[in-house]
């Protein structure tokens, strides 16, 4: 009986990893035909796609300098503002959902509705307009204009409320409470270090959202100076019709190593099977 | 009771800076965007006037928007479905004490890659692979498996199809995430205890996961479809930003920013797009909410 | 106190659906009351740019650092100015958005540089200021027709460039040789001096060589030179016209498909790239040629040489069937500008000054001459000689300088800027409208479809005249043309 147990048990992980490894082979090819390309020149590129790597790297690494772009100020820069964008989204979210979650007051359905479709606004268009009231404000050129914005990020307070709504344990806060803690100490000592895996799990998006997202950026500042790493990464072209793909890709790649560092220092806080109260691992 | 009325304001303050910060920020964007549904503003022009409803009504004067609203329903529901699916599937793996299976935090981190690119690279590598001299077109005619080279992305069917496969790959590693999340807060004693009681694994699922996940299922369901039904990136890029072939790809989005870039920058009407395409999100979530809602 | 803040939150909802309702003409009026002095003092606090106090700031926004050359050189001629250059890519659209942002705000620029896919939108529109004054300079440098018609609408010239883009047709020496005999250029510009040439010598290359070679990669590389060739533009008073040209080319294109004159590699793709380098194989596995490219002027240096491998020599460079021209860059300067005369100063420096122009294209500008006025000049800021011009006056100065260079000796022993020089003149610049763009790529859409066999032709421009109703909904639409 045990024994078929296990048996069945090992066939099944037999065919998992073997699912597991079709889904990896999937999800890595095309990525590693992208980093192929930072190592191929311009014209191996346009020529087409190719398995192998090339020897092109160190001189796409020389283009890439060579246009006055200055790597580490770009890291820096969007360090920062990454950073802020992610500190800024996961507390305010979590605070407004945990309002809306843990207490009642008149009007909390209007308010949770009203975020909730919030969400669902397309905001593509309102850049222009954006732009022009941030100009209004002079907060043009200014990196809070693409910061505080997301101290209202209903997406975040969306996921903050149906996170905390499928784990909040009350008897925990309201022991809290008997204990006499302030409501404010609750949240920041018993419901933070309870919601890490939420937390973190929005704090990668948030940065990672805030990494790649040139577009705004490109509308909101104007310095040179205080391009993020992608945007400097998008002026690679010599002329009009010149185009540097092969420092592109490495530009590319590069942007991306951050996010992965930032992603493997944070991803095994969400790990699997902690929770209070748990016996075990 | 004062009590209790006292400590319930405390909701207010929680609140309070996402109001502000909306009212300072986020109000004006949403505002405009509404507002100008209802004039014939073009960003080439000085003067711009109220005209109701026309830009609505000329959205249903030709078959373009019912087309854009197909193809992003088509483009997502072909899209959600394998990647919840899979997700889930390797969620379930991934969190099983029995399978055990090693390495969670490598798989998990290789299937979230694709979501850290940019779309518009992915396109561009896509359309070197499928064009007519590239080599998806070379292997397939040199192995036999069609008699001669394909224009893939001229055709619906295919072109469609690369749309679905390209949005799957971006998200469903950071689906897996985010459902990871979600149960690792399902307190384990709740697995031992059903265990105990000779639950199977199918069982478990059903009456504890499932049921415990359904408020992050719920922002999975929502958070897809509003991505869905604004779905830009990758039928802009993969083909000539118009949505070819026959704007088979032409999603809500590619529309509104078609008649938003076109000359004179018709931004009233994209706006309206816009509008309607929040209405109809909108509704649909709403719709789930109500069938989902806890019945307490 | 609940009460209070719903209430007050309420009253803010209902207001925004009211001012939504009443919407209208509440669009930002244009700052135009922003004196001088708050601009000027903005512009100093931008920290570490070059604003150096004392000076006169010019903002100059660009998609490209090419400006950046002129801006310098232009800053050694006018030491009192700090021109603050700003380089937006538009790649995604990035640019064109940022400037439509900036209309009315104090954000504005005072130069912007517009390229050929967006210039006429900005010139048929009011945001850019008149530059009628620069005229008389186009009558001394003799700039070319096109470039000035590009630049202007209804009499009012708003934008020049530096440089003029008229395009060529570029063919293979030895396909030449090995099909028509002969690949001394004025023969082969007999071979393919207009449309039915260009047809009978694309069924000679086809035989010549049992379907191996290509007469073009593309029949999409034609559709410029014929829209280029109209007799009207897209629109005349508030109607779209479809011209004969466009049946022509739809007529032409089907040939071309069903002949197998064309290899079917779309522009920009690997297929057209490895044309240019003879490494072109079908899915069969077979060696193809493509005889020719139609490129214009800064195709030669960024496209086609680069991408032509060991095909260097083997070039030559003739007019072909139509005269056309393909991008191109104009500057001009916003109304709003609260330097408008300096503006001007620079557009007439980087367009119309003799000097400027013949050392932009004579290679002058070296990073060393650079980095001379501006020691913080990126190291690989410079243009390097070739670039071809928009003055006939320039031109034909300097045309004998390019005898011997690289691209003399790569098109096999032909001076290309002669070649140009010979091509500008002819080409028309009247044509263009801002709304060309989504007009011309509709149609390319169906187009395709039509090639491949999936759509009658009927059908194609029924197709078209829907999308083309649909964007344009002001737009009169004719009646579909006639087919068999």
């Amino acid at each position: 009986m045990e024994n078929n147990y296990r048996f069945r048990t090992n066939i099944l992980r037999v065919l998992v990893y073997l699912i597991l490894t079709i889904l990896l082979i999937i999800t890595i090819v095309p990525i590693w035909l992208l980093l192929v390309n930072a190592t191929r020149s311009t014209t191996e590129i346009q020529q087409g796609i190719s398995i192998l790597p090339s020897v092109h790297l160190v001189e796409n690494y020389r283009i890439l300098l060579s246009k006055g772009i200055d790597m580490f100020k770009g890291f820096r820069n969007s360090f920062f503002v990454a950073g802020a964008s992610t500190l800024v989204t996961v507390y305010f979210s979590l605070l407004t959902a945990y309002g809306i979650v843990i207490y009642d007051f008149k009007g909390k359905k209007i308010i949770s509705n009203f975020i909730i479709v919030l969400v669902m606004i397309p905001m593509q268009l309102s850049i222009i307009g954006f732009f022009q009231y941030m100009s209004k404000l002079g907060l043009t050129d200014n990196y809070a204009s693409l910061i505080l914005p997301l101290i209202a990020n209903a997406s975040g307070v969306f996921f903050g409320k149906q996170y905390l709504e499928s784990m909040i344990i009350h008897d925990l806060i309201d022991a809290a409470r008997i204990d006499g803690a302030s409501e404010l100490g609750i949240f920041h000592r018993i419901m933070f270090p309870m919601a890490v895996p939420g937390a973190v799990t929005l704090g990668i998006f948030a940065f990672v959202a805030s990494w790649n997202n040139f577009f705004n950026a490109f509308i909101l500042i104007s310095s040179f100076e205080k391009y993020t790493l992608p945007m400097l990464v998008k002026t690679l072209r010599g002329d009009v019709y010149r185009t540097e793909y092969g420092a592109i890709y490495l530009g590319l790649a590069i942007t991306i190593v951050p996010i992965l560092i930032v992603y493997a220092i944070f991803s095994r806080y969400i790990v699997n099977g902690i929770s209070l109260g748990a016996v075990k691992e | 009771m004062r009590f209790r009325i006292k400590r319930d304001y405390y909701g207010y303050l929680f609140i309070a800076p996402f109001i502000i910060g909306f009212l300072i920020f986020g109000l004006y964007p949403v505002y405009n965007t509404f507002s100008l549904s209802f004039t014939d503003t073009t960003l080439m022009s000085k003067t711009s006037e109220f005209v109701g409803l026309k830009n609505y009504i000329r959205l249903f004067a030709d078959d373009f928007f019912m087309k854009a609203v197909k193809n992003t329903w088509l483009l997502w529901t072909l899209n959600f479905i394998p990647q919840v699916g899979i997700a889930l599937l390797l969620s379930v793996w991934f969190t099983s004490t029995r399978l055990r299976i090693k390495a969670v935090g490598v798989w998990r981190a290789i299937y979230y890659l694709p979501n850290l690119l940019m779309p518009a690279a992915i396109a561009r590598l896509f359309f070197g692979l499928f064009s007519f001299y590239g080599p998806v077109n070379q292997f397939m005619v040199q192995t036999g498996l069609i008699g001669e080279a394909m224009h893939f992305l001229q055709d619906i069917a295919v072109t469609q199809g690369l749309v679905v496969f390209i949005q799957w790959w971006m998200w469903f590693g950071q689906t897996i995430i985010i459902l990871m999340a979600g149960m690792t807060a399902i307190p384990i004693h709740l697995y031992e205890a059903a265990m105990v009681d000779g639950a199977t694994s199918l069982q478990m699922f059903r009456r504890i996961t499932l049921p415990l996940l359904k408020p992050i299922l719920i922002y999975i369901f929502v958070t897809s479809l509003v991505g869905g039904m604004q779905m830009f990136d990758i039928p802009y890029m993969l083909t000539d930003g118009r949505g070819s072939p026959v704007s088979s790809i032409m999603t809500n989005n590619v529309l509104m920013y078609m008649k938003f870039s076109s000359s004179k920058g018709h931004i009233g009407a994209a706006s309206s797009v816009g509008v309607l395409i929040f209405i109809m999100t909108t509704i649909i979530a709403l719709g789930i909410f109500y069938f989902l809602r806890e019945r307490n | 106190m609940s009460k209070k803040l719903l209430l007050i939150l309420s009253l803010l909802m209902v207001a925004t659906l009211v001012l939504t309702a009443c919407g209208g003409a509440t669009e930002e009026a244009p700052m135009e009351e922003e004196p001088e002095a708050v601009v000027e003092e903005k512009e100093e606090k931008e920290e570490a740019e070059e604003a150096a106090p004392g000076k006169t700031v010019l903002n100059v926004w660009s998609f490209t650092n090419e400006i950046r050359t002129m801006a310098i050189a232009f800053e050694g001629k006018h030491p009192d100015v700090d021109v603050v250059y700003t380089m937006i890519p538009m790649t995604d659209g990035e640019y064109q958005t940022k400037l439509k942002a900036s209309i009315g705000t104090a954000d504005v620029p005072d130069v912007v540089a517009l390229e050929a896919a967006f210039v006429k939108e900005w010139v048929e529109a009011d945001f850019l200021a008149n530059l009628n004054e620069l005229l008389p300079l186009t009558e001394e440098l003799k700039t070319f027709p096109a470039v000035v018609q590009v630049g202007t609408h209804d009499g009012i010239s708003k934008g020049f460039s530096y440089q003029a883009t008229p395009g060529a047709f570029f063919y293979r020496r030895s396909i030449a040789e090995e099909c028509f005999g002969t690949d001394d250029p004025a023969a082969v510009q007999a071979l393919v001096a207009d449309l039915d040439k260009f047809v009978e010598a694309a069924a000679t290359i086809k035989e010549c060589s049992d379907g191996d070679y290509y007469m073009v990669g593309t029949s999409a590389a034609l559709f410029n030179p014929f829209l280029a060739n109209r007799a009207q533009p897209w629109i005349v008073d508030d109607t779209l016209v479809i011209d004969p040209m466009l049946e022509a080319y739809i007529d032409f294109a089907k040939v071309m498909r069903d002949n197998d004159y064309e290899s079917q590699a779309t522009q920009w793709s690997e297929g057209w790239f490895a044309g240019m380098s003879d490494t072109l194989v079908d899915a069969d596995g077979v060696s193809k040629k493509i005889f020719s490219y139609f490129l214009p002027t800064w195709g030669l240096p960024y496209v086609l040489m680069p991408n032509s491998g060991d095909t260097g020599g083997d070039w030559g460079l003739i007019d072909g069937p139509l005269a056309y021209q393909w991008g191109g860059t104009w500057v001009g300067a916003m109304a709003d500008s609260p330097n408008l005369d300096l503006a001007k100063d620079f557009i007439a420096f980087v367009a119309l000054n003799e000097e400027n122009l013949t050392n932009w294209a004579t290679g002058v500008y070296t990073n060393e001459y650079l980095a001379a006025i501006d020691p913080e000049v990126p190291e690989d800021q410079a243009q390097a000689p070739g670039d071809f011009v928009s003055s006939q006056v320039v031109v034909e100065k300097i045309t004998s300088s390019f005898d011997g260079s690289a691209l003399y000796d790569w098109l096999g022993g032909q001076n290309n800027y002669e070649a140009f020089g010979k091509a500008a003149p002819k080409v028309n610049g009247a044509m263009l409208t801002g709304s060309d763009d989504a007009i011309q790529r509709a149609l390319e859409t169906v187009r395709d479809s039509y090639l491949n066999g999936e759509i009658t032709e009927a059908e194609m421009w029924s197709a078209w005249l829907d999308s083309v109703r649909s964007e344009f909904p002001d737009l009169i639409i004719p009646d579909p043309p006639a087919t068999e």
